[in-house]
């Protein structure tokens, strides 16, 4: 075990590589549907990058394609400039890449003090105290540590998105993608998740963010990605992109959403 | 001998072969179920199991395996299970040059993997039925599949199928005296035996009828109440609506407790 903690660390330590991620002419195809073409970018600690584009446009395939639920169909994907493909322990891996879904995915069986240790004790092997201390400690983060108790079903759709953002962070990852985070909520619990999503970039943590929610990413972001039809036609500043975007697609969208 | 003189006879008489007889379909009917309810989720976890197109020989063996599972199903659910129950009895009888298998092993095997096939398919049904997030956010946090299965679908699975594994052990309770083809002494075998003695077939025949009944009526409505039980409040969507503060939450949880 503690050699599989050390083999992420003395990763790190000596790693060639300044991305946590590196995207490198990602295509991804399903069938004949051509859903992402070459895709490029990286991400470096402490970045926040959010990725905008109308439905369809392969936002959630490419989240979905750096934790590794699926599988590019050609280019390469780097996590510490290992090839994702070929990781050795790859479990740590989707624990230092966590992911927050639009439909929060909260285990229903599972109250919610167990929904953040399971993973802990699981996957980590922490011990259950440790693993309890830390899952209180990151639901109090986002304000849930009352509802321990709780069931998924008792809560609602912010309380839910808070617990899993707890259930995440508590597999200390390095980066955390979340996909559409608010898209499933209603109208009033949007900010309340926001909120937390804007602290946990204050701290520094590592976001890669698929959202609607375009105030969030002129605030927070430090890069966006706009894509439209499996591509990125632009990658830039919050500032260029909000106030001086170059592409006409980019224009169309932002005329369309803003 | 009237009818009720007959009744009275068949019980202070045979009353321990009788009991011996519920006895053995009931320890048949449970261990097939639960050996079944193995077989079932054991074959669920493997028949989940993904495997990338891009490694060739996973590929391949993944179907063989899965193909290996439906023949099995399809075999034992197509055919009786009294007729399953001769085949493997004499079969291992005449390829083993003429040893016989113990009656009561055989019995519980049968049953075993008879129950098995269905239970398959009750499992495979309740793995559909979990929504494809639940296992995204296991697999999210680093499980692998096979924990995966333990700690998040299967405990949703069981609380999904119970009523039909339930209601495979009601099936089990009567269709285990097909067993007596291979002389094993359920029930059935031993209101053969007694009639054999008596030579008052319908009244103890009527007198098995109604302990079967008894039996499953009974076993029945005691599963319906450990069902409702186990799918209380607790475990089952019924607030909902969300929104209630937390201390009415630790309330309801704790009433329930
Ligand atoms: N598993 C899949 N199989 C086939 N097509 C898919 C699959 N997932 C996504 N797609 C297709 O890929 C395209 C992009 O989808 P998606 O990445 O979900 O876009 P977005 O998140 O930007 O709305 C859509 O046309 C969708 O139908
Ligand atoms: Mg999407």
């Amino acid at each position: 075990m503690s050699n599989q903690d050390n083999y992420i660390q003395a990763d790190n330590a000596t790693n060639e590589s300044p991305y946590i991620i590196k995207v490198e002419h990602v295509g991804k195809v399903f069938g004949t549907n051509t859903v992402l073409t070459d895709i490029n970018f990286n991400v470096k600690s402490g970045e926040v990058i959010c990725i905008i584009g109308s439905s369809g446009s392969g936002k959630s395939t490419l989240l979905r394609c750096v934790n590794k639920f699926e599988t590019a169909t050609s280019g390469a994907i780097y996590y510490h400039g290992e090839d994702i493909n070929k990781i050795k322990n790859f479990p740590l891996f989707r624990t230092k890449v966590g992911m927050v879904f639009q439909s929060f995915n909260l285990f229903n069986n599972m109250d919610v003090l167990k929904n953040c240790t399971i993973g802990q004790t699981k996957v980590l092997h922490r011990k259950k105290e440790e693993a309890k201390a830390n899952a209180i400690k990151y639901l109090d983060l986002v304000g849930m540590s009352a509802y321990v108790n709780a069931r998924p079903n008792q809560l609602s759709g912010g309380q839910k998105q808070r617990v899993a953002i707890a259930r995440a962070l508590a597999m200390e990852p390095e980066v955390l993608l979340f996909d559409e985070p608010t898209s499933a909520l209603d109208p009033e619990m949007v900010g309340e998740v926001l909120d937390i999503m804007r602290n946990l970039a204050k701290s520094g943590l590592t976001m890669l963010v698929v959202t609607h929610e375009m105030g969030f990413a002129r605030d927070v972001a430090s890069r966006v990605l706009f894509m439209d039809k499996g591509v990125i036609v632009e990658d830039d500043t919050p500032e260029n992109i909000f106030t001086n975007p170059k592409e006409d697609r980019t224009k169309e969208f932002l005329k369309r959403v803003l | 001998m009237n009818f009720f003189e007959v009744i009275e006879n068949i019980i202070t008489n045979y009353w321990s072969w009788i009991l011996k007889g519920i006895g053995m379909t009931l320890l048949v009917s449970i261990v097939g179920t639960i050996v079944g309810l193995i077989i079932g989720l054991v074959i669920g976890v493997i028949r989940t199991i993904s495997v990338d197109k891009s490694n060739k020989l996973a590929y391949v063996f993944k179907k063989f395996i899965n193909f290996l599972i439906g023949v099995y199903v399809e075999i034992f659910r197509g055919t009786p299970m009294m007729v399953q129950a001769m085949v493997i009895f004499w079969g291992y009888a005449y390829l083993s040059g003429g040893n016989t298998l113990d009656v009561t092993l055989s019995a519980l095997f049968i049953v075993s993997i008879n129950t098995g096939a269905y239970m398959a398919e009750i499992v495979r049904g309740g793995i559909i039925s979990i929504d494809k997030g639940q296992f995204e956010g296991a697999e999210a946090i680093g499980m692998n599949h096979f924990q995966t299965m333990l700690y998040v679908v299967i405990p949703q699975v069981m609380r999904n199928i119970l009523p039909s594994v339930c209601n495979e052990f009601i099936i089990n309770i009567k269709d285990t005296s097909v067993l007596n083809v291979i002389g094993f002494a359920e029930l059935f075998y031993v209101t053969n035996t007694i009639v054999l003695k008596n030579y008052q077939t319908f009244i103890t025949y009527l007198f098995t009828a109604v302990i079967y009944f008894v039996l499953t009526f009974g076993i029945s409505r005691i599963l319906l109440l450990i069902e409702k039980k186990l799918a209380g409040k607790k475990n089952y969507v019924v607030l909902g609506s969300g929104n209630m503060d937390a201390e009415s939450i630790a309330l309801e949880n704790n009433r329930e407790n």
